[in-house]
């Protein structure tokens, strides 16, 4: 499931058999994975999957231990240029706590350099960022919006955001929203983890799935609805005995009992619609697994991701 | 040079610095006052005469009571290099391997700005700070011309030098040992603990046989156990120290290089 990676491609970033290891414990297994420019890509996984280790790797913050990261078809640990276009919000987020936020973006805008003082201004009106008092003083949230404003500032073409709206209330998370529209709008590319499957759902074109270090699943939000199993809940008109319903190919029994069953139904209906009516079908429901349960099946691997795969 | 970065560092530590400083100087000052007061006290050279190891191990060699020998003695022998190490000691574990701990490192790696000049500017804000406890010492020498205190020029400017090269030195150490293992207590423990036998070597360098010949490799030695404050900072010693900072510094250099920053 995972796209097809090869060096010297058109894509924005392309990682190719990406490994990390420290020492004994494992990082990341040998991740290839291709983001294409003006695409915003959703990075997701359980806590310890691996995530913040390849954002890391990206970012040429970490040494691999074997395979290769390429920003704008540059090693982005060697290439200033490519770093100069890439706006960075790490997942765990430190700052100079003695430092007023309007004194870290004015230092951090002179060492990135090209930071226009208007669009720190525009940010910072748009984002409410307290920039006067120490950020040792300031909730996490208000930490929060310093970081989106040194990610943002240098209108970057890639943005490479590690929980960006963690802490931030949701009217913020909108203007957070709107702001990555904007960005993308102008032709930026957006490599985003997050475990606000809402915020995924309303930003992301694809997501990406990292599982225990390896890289589960890439596809786009749609696809995998498509895909993903369906509920369906019969109710019989008396007792009956379900075992036609459950014969029939894709079908597995959730709960059963003497005048019902639920069922995760993968594929079309029609051939459980044809098994079922015999029965005597006083009630039927049927809705679409929800992405929460998609991505769930994913970290947990349940049945719904053995039935995505096998599709 | 962009110095953004060393500003940066030093901003941060700036309360530290001037509180290093002004106590030291302020120390200084007072050993600098008192020495009329023990100027002729024959019995304090007859003591350090009768037991010349012990005299040593607290960095005391030839007259205590001469201009050079007051201000080694009490200043330049121990407490002057100890406040000026504790300053470059701490900020070299601090400067990587404690900010990478702190996770603050990998904001300032993801700039568009190369380990290596990333690395220059903790170096450059590292000589800084290896700069004002010597300095202060030194002004509070001055003022001892007030006071019946006349070392040799050369001497205090070289003893002066001195003190602030090895501090550099051991900041270097820590910043270095921090590198390779990612690790600020590790960089304060192994600069700690060679600086503690340089000491060692340095005092007892000229009353113990077998450590006179270990004098070489002690900083300390070169920087002010020669009696630098009556006759200034060799050549020799100044060339080593430059030559041990600079292959310090590379190891540095060649290990943030390889460091996986958070």
């Amino acid at each position: 499931m995972s796209v097809q990676a090869g060096s010297g491609s058109e894509a924005a970033v392309c990682l190719v058999g990406l490994t990390k290891r420290y020492g004994r414990r494992r990082g990341i297994q040998d991740v290839a994975l291709e983001v294409l420019p003006g695409e915003v890509l959703g990075f997701l996984g359980p806590n310890g999957a691996g995530k913040s280790t390849t954002i890391r790797l990206m970012m040429g913050l970490l040494l691999p231990t074997g395979g290769s990261v390429e920003v704008f078809g540059s090693d982005p640990r060697g290439d200033l240029l490519v770093r100069r276009r890439i706006g960075y919000l790490p997942g765990e987020l430190a700052l100079f706590p003695s430092l007023s936020g309007r004194e870290l973006i004015g230092r951090v805008a002179r060492v990135r350099g090209g930071v226009e003082p208007g669009e720190i201004d525009r940010l910072v009106g748009r984002l409410h960022v307290d920039l006067d008092r120490p950020i040792r003083s300031l909730s996490k949230g208000n930490r929060q919006k310093v970081g989106l404003v040194l990610a943002f500032m240098h209108r970057p073409d890639l943005l490479v955001l590690d929980e960006p709206s963690s802490g931030l209330d949701p009217l913020l998370q909108d203007e957070f929203e709107q702001l990555v529209r904007e960005r993308v709008g102008e032709g930026a590319t957006v490599f985003l983890s997050s475990h606000d499957l809402d915020e995924v759902d309303r930003v992301v074109d694809r997501v990406a799935i990292i599982r225990a270090g390896r890289l589960v699943g890439v596809d786009t939000l749609d696809s995998l609805r498509k895909r993903a199993p369906r509920l369906v809940e019969l109710r019989f008109t008396g007792p009956t005995d379900p075992s036609p319903v459950l014969a029939v190919p894709g079908v597995r029994a959730l709960d059963t009992s003497a005048t019902g069953v639920r069922l995760e139904v993968t594929g079309r209906l029609g051939a459980l619609l044809h098994a079922a009516v015999p029965l005597g079908v006083a009630d039927l429901t049927a809705r679409p697994v929800s992405l929460d349960a998609i991505f769930r099946s994913f970290y947990e691997d349940t049945p719904v991701r053995q039935e995505l795969h096998a599709n | 040079m962009p110095t953004d970065l060393a500003r940066l560092d030093l901003r941060l530590r700036r309360r530290g610095l001037w509180a290093y400083a002004l106590g030291t100087g302020a120390y200084a000052l007072l050993i600098v006052v008192l020495y009329p007061s023990f100027r002729h006290d024959t019995s304090l050279d007859q003591l350090m005469r009768g037991n010349p190891t012990v005299a040593a191990l607290f960095g005391v060699a030839g007259s205590l009571t001469s201009p050079a020998g007051w201000l080694n003695a009490n200043l330049y022998a121990n407490i002057v290099p100890l406040c000026a190490l504790l300053l470059t000691i701490g900020y070299g574990a601090t400067a990587i391997a404690g900010e990478n701990d702190e996770e603050r490192l990998g904001l300032l790696a993801a700039l568009p700005l190369s380990r290596r000049a990333l690395l220059a500017q903790k170096l450059l804000a590292l000589s800084v700070l290896s700069t004002p406890v010597a300095l202060t010492t030194l002004a509070a020498d001055l003022i001892g011309r007030f006071y019946q205190l006349q070392p040799p020029w050369q001497g205090l400017a070289g003893v002066t030098v001195g003190v602030a090269l090895s501090a550099l030195l051991f900041g270097c150490l820590a910043l270095a040992v921090g590198c390779l293992t990612n690790n600020r207590g590790a960089a304060i423990g192994v600069a700690s603990a060679v600086a503690v036998a340089s000491y060692v070597v340095s005092s007892l360098a000229g009353s113990v046989a077998w450590v006179h010949h270990l004098r070489f490799f002690s900083p300390l030695y070169w920087s002010v156990g020669q009696n630098q404050v009556e006759s200034g900072l060799p050549l020799t010693s100044l060339a080593a120290l430059v030559l041990t900072i600079t292959v310090i510094a590379g190891v540095a250099v060649w290990s943030f290089d390889r460091l996986d920053v958070r």
